[in-house]
């Protein structure tokens, strides 16, 4: 005669719920996390940490803080540019909490297309900065705090996903009919062949 | 009355729960398709020399006022589909056009609009499908021949031919120069006569050389240029998921299933060692 043994299924059911935990925080990005992306914790900006002062220069104003409350969101801006492959450059310094101004284009509050790029996760599937931009929904407001502590602010205008070799770019970083905003990010799913998601997240948003 | 037994069966409990963190990672992914309706971007440049000063009309609104022959406007953002354009000698009213067309646009895409003509009754709209992605760290060039007499043109810098004779009506492919100062000499083959512009390159931008006039006659030919920022392709910001190592050290959640699987394994054995006595 069989005899249940409850010790058994018991952990036959925990190796499962471990295994399924595991490879769902490895990286399965469509999984929604409830976690907030940890806010960045950032040194003050490398702008004050360098610069000698001179007697008579004008402090160069640059973005210096990015906040997206409605995702808890208050992460360093870094300068990036073009990469030797043309594309946006990430972060670097601390690549997986701060977000990266491409400084070859308008300022944000400038006229045209400003935009700010931040990663989605971390090696092994866990979040970085922009984990959460896919929460935002038009209306949601962004905050840029400036080197000189003004703050512009923006609201939501749009959120759309584009298979990267297939995204308006001239939409994106070459609008010039307002005073743009743009955040990217990856979304979609992981292709280990190309060492890239098959989606980019963009956030639209405008001056307000 | 006998009451009927329920019994718990862990593991179907377990298959429950996988389905159910399977079917919430599909709904999540699902949510990641694309959906734009982008606008088109327009540029129009006035090539056509039978033409003077004129004023454009998109969609029977005025888009342009007092446009000189010759001169260029940025890309400007309108709804991708199709538009009429009109053009008609300044302050004459969208009544005395002398060109009308409808230009279908695409969303999304990048349009030069060049005015030209070979004469007053034979004026059009030629259209181009700009390029304006970056190549790094290099500066992009790209030649549009909208001279009606110029034949087809040579471009050549410090006598290196760039780009293969264009034609007019066309446009070149685009090509890459270093940045710096730079002069470019285009050649018409039909007159043997030539064209210098002296222009400075900038790395991550686009360069535009409009040929444009008439070798002889009026307007006079000429050379007239633009730059804009290039585009850059979007960022990879996205990590690979099942990371085993990062930076030397086993990333946290394949620790995290090593640990738990050492974990139930050691329970089950442990529990079968008992088991056994």
């Amino acid at each position: 005669m069989l005899v249940p043994r409850p010790g058994r299924h018991l952990a036959f059911l925990a190796l499962i719920l471990i295994v399924c935990c595991g490879i769902s925080g490895c990286g399965m990005q469509a999984q929604a996390s409830s976690q907030a992306a940890a806010p960045a914790s950032v040194p003050k900006s490398r702008q004050d940490q360098q610069m000698t002062p001179l007697p008579v220069t004008t402090p160069i104003v640059q973005p210096e803080r990015l906040v997206i409350p409605a995702i808890s969101v208050d992460a360093n801006v870094e300068n990036v540019g073009i990469l030797p492959s043309g594309d946006l450059e990430t972060p670097t310094k601390n690549p997986w909490v701060d977000t990266g101004w491409y400084d070859e284009g308008p300022q944000p509050g400038q006229q045209g297309s400003s935009v700010i790029d931040g990663h989605l996760d971390r090696p092994g599937g866990y979040p970085a900065v922009f984990w959460l931009l896919r929460n935002l929904h038009v209306g949601n407001e962004i905050e840029v705090v400036f080197s000189n502590n003004s703050t512009l602010h923006f609201r939501v205008t749009d959120v759309e996903y584009y298979p990267p070799q297939d995204a308006p770019l001239q939409e994106i970083f070459g609008n010039s009919n307002g005073k743009f905003l743009n955040l990217i990010t990856c979304a979609g799913d992981w292709i280990p062949s190309q060492g890239q998601t098959t989606l980019r997240l963009v956030v639209y948003t405008t001056l307000m | 009355m006998k009451q009927k037994k329920t019994r718990i069966s862990w593991g179907g409990i377990a298959l429950l729960v996988c389905g159910l963190l399977a079917l919430t990672g599909f709904l999540a992914s699902q949510s990641t398709r694309a959906s734009a309706a982008s606008p088109t971007f327009v540029r129009i440049i006035h090539a056509s020399p039978f033409v003077g000063t004129a004023d454009i009309f998109l969609d029977g609104s005025p888009l342009l006022t007092s446009f000189a022959f010759g001169a260029v406007t940025g890309y400007a953002a309108i709804p991708a589909g199709p538009h009429k354009v009109q053009i008609a000698l300044v302050g004459k009213g969208i009544g005395a056009s002398a060109l009308t067309e409808t230009l279908t646009t695409q969303p999304g895409t990048v349009y030069t609009i060049a005015a030209i003509g070979t004469s007053p009754q034979n004026l059009s709209l030629e259209v181009f499908v700009d390029n304006n992605s970056a190549v790094s760290g290099t500066a992009k060039v790209r030649v549009y021949q909208l001279s009606p007499n110029s034949g087809s043109t040579n471009v050549t810098s410090d006598g290196q031919a760039l780009v293969p004779a264009v034609t007019y009506q066309q446009a070149s492919n685009y090509f890459t120069m270093p940045e710096g100062a730079c002069t470019f000499d285009l050649a018409s083959s039909q007159n043997g006569k030539s064209l210098s512009i002296a222009t400075t390159l900038k790395t991550n931008t686009v360069t535009s050389i409009f040929e444009v006039g008439m070798f002889n006659g009026s307007p006079r030919a000429e050379l007239v240029t633009t730059q804009v920022p290039a585009v850059p392709g979007l960022p990879q910001t996205g990590s690979n998921p099942f990371a085993i190592l990062s930076d030397g050290q086993l990333s946290t959640p394949w620790l995290l299933i090593v640990v738990a699987m050492l974990f139930v394994g050691g329970t089950l054995f442990t529990r079968r060692l008992f088991a056994g006595h």
